[in-house]
């Protein structure tokens, strides 16, 4: 168990010696609700203020998503480094290593998420005590989930430069995918059907009901495919931390 | 003394390199044992099995009396090591790496920032321990390294290629060390392929292509080469070497220079001094080192193509 807080500990370490990253990181969400949400949200019926709104858990989405995800490039990192080979021969069980760096991942991503809310007002959102609650629940879990993506993922990857490629290029996709920017509602059948294979979907949508008080999906459904992939996808670390003994 | 390592008919196969080919050995508790060969000899997969990092294809190694293969926590509680490669993390300081390694190893918070403190003190790094390893130097590095494996006080430690790189000062160093431990009682394990190094231990294992080929005391694997070697460089090596050939003298043509293994070269020396014509440039007798009882016993040289002999240990890591 200590172990497992160790991993966690580590990786925190790390980011208090690098604040900037924090601060950087949040740069690319406001981008995308403000320029781009400003600019799209006055082409649309909604109107500019309202399609900020509606964007908004969307906006907080994409950076859970990506500061997740991008947490476990410390694996390859580490890997690369050599120092995961430290921590593999303590006597640290696999599964705490796994579990260890996906929530020390979602832990990043939620503080980002965290700092974002600060912004809602400014965009007309006030949340009710109850809202902000599920809101926040919600994002813990969407953030574990998207944190055991980057795991799974980067436990298959020796190296820097091609993890962060290959990672762009699944997770541009599935913020697309989302429903993040736009209503599924009203999007062509085919993009619905594929939304449907898409877990940030399904946590984009349970952040913005809570909100809205209106779920695209039915509730049960979104939390049980959250909690069903991200738990293969802890799964799936596990295992590979297991058989990646032969580093 | 009891075995802390027994290993019987340890295999292991690569795709297509079979690294290890059925090997018996025991090290005894509290002592310091060699694996001495050349890089691509097997010594980092030998190593990696016994630390638990690796698993045998076939065959038993018992460390701590326990199975690596069953056992492999348990044994990891027990167990220091020193790689080949860095296993720092760059950023934090060598303080809190240390710190953060005793929490690995289940030792609680207070007590992990003491033992932190001890193994500075111990290793004499205090002066440093602020400082992140990327600012250190390659011999600070290596003991950062040191003291990083024996945080956990570690029963049997395991030193691979411990000091690649360093210059033999910071070589010198890190064995003082290394010595303090095993005076304290602590098991070493090391694999080198610097023969100097393999002189601190206690007993070695000559490695090579997989198999063990003899394992003694350094003294003991020295006296199997005899009385010792002549080295004789000439202005006609090939002329001299047909030469020696025909009196019947066991010699050999190297690089450097031309080499005669004799029971007793102090009486042998002037003999081929008196009796060849062509002109010496050098003559000289050695008492055998380790690496002439490696020539003797596989007819190469531990120091040939060591350059690239690096690499291919680097790339068995990579496996």
């Amino acid at each position: 168990m200590q172990g497992f807080w160790a991993v966690i500990l580590r990786d925190l370490k790390r980011i208090w010696a690098e604040p900037f990253r924090l601060v950087s990181g949040l740069a690319q969400p406001l981008l995308y609700l403000f320029l781009l949400g400003s600019g799209i949200g006055a082409a649309t019926q909604l109107g500019g203020g309202q399609y900020l709104q509606y964007i908004f858990p969307g906006v907080v989405a994409l950076s859970l998503l990506f500061t997740a995800n991008f947490a476990a490039i410390s694996i390859v990192f580490d890997r690369e480094t050599g120092f995961l080979k430290a921590v593999l021969v303590a006597p640290v069980s696999r599964p705490s290593v796994a579990v260890g760096k996906v929530c020390s991942g979602a832990i990043q991503a939620l503080v980002q998420g965290v700092l974002l809310l600060i912004f809602a007002p400014m965009i007309g959102i006030y949340f009710g005590p109850l809202q902000l609650l599920l809101f926040v629940l919600f994002m813990i879990l969407s953030a574990l989930v998207f944190s055991a993506m980057g795991v799974a993922v980067a436990t298959n990857f020796s190296s820097t430069e091609v993890f962060p490629v290959v990672l762009n290029a699944v997770l541009l996709p599935m913020f697309f995918l989302s429903g993040a920017l736009y209503p599924l509602n009203t999007a062509p059948g085919w993009l619905q059907k594929l939304s449907y294979i898409d877990p940030v979907a399904y946590g984009v949508d349970l952040m913005r009901g809570s909100i809205m008080g209106k779920f695209y999906y039915p509730e049960w459904l979104s939390l049980a495919v959250l909690c069903f992939v991200g738990f293969i996808l802890i799964w799936t670390a596990v295992k590979v931390f297991e058989k990646g003994e032969e580093i | 003394m009891s075995a802390i390592i027994e290993v019987q008919n340890l295999r292991k196969q690569y795709e297509e390199v079979e690294a290890l080919k059925g090997i018996d050995l025991t090290v005894e508790e509290g002592e310091i044992f060699a694996l001495l060969g050349p890089n691509g000899a097997g010594k980092t997969t030998r190593l990696s099995i016994l630390a638990t990092l690796r698993k045998p294809t076939s065959g038993k190694a018992m460390v701590l009396d326990k199975d690596v293969l069953r056992y492999r926590e348990e044994i990891r509680q027990e167990i220091g090591i020193v790689f080949q490669e860095p296993a720092l993390d760059e950023r934090l300081s060598a303080r809190d790496n240390l710190m953060l390694m005793a929490l690995f190893y289940g030792i609680p918070r207070k007590k992990a920032r003491q033992r932190a403190q001890e193994v500075l003190e111990l290793l004499e790094i205090t002066d440093f321990a602020d400082r992140a390893p990327r600012k250190l130097s390659g011999g600070q590095k290596r003991k950062l390294e040191l003291a990083r494996a024996i945080i956990a006080e570690p029963k049997l430690l395991f030193l691979d290629e411990a000091t690649l790189g360093l210059d033999v000062d910071s070589r010198r160093n890190f064995w003082d060390e290394v010595k303090k431990l095993s005076d304290k009682g602590s098991t070493i394990f090391l694999t080198t392929h610097y023969m100097e190094e393999a002189e601190v231990a206690d007993r070695i294992a000559l490695i090579d292509e997989g198999n063990i080929i003899a394992v003694d005391t350094p003294r003991a694997l020295k006296e199997r080469v005899g009385g010792g070697l002549i080295r004789l460089d000439t202005e006609d090596n090939e002329a001299v070497l047909d030469w020696l050939e025909n009196q019947n003298l066991e010699a050999e043509n190297s690089n450097e220079g031309l080499f005669i293994v004799s029971n007793d070269p102090s009486t042998l020396l002037p003999d081929i001094l008196s009796n060849i014509e062509q002109k010496v440039t050098r003559a000289e007798i050695r008492q055998p080192s380790l690496e002439d009882v490696f020539l003797k016993l596989t007819g190469r040289s531990l120091k040939n193509g060591e350059a690239e002999e690096v690499e291919s240990a680097k790339n068995e890591w990579m496996k």
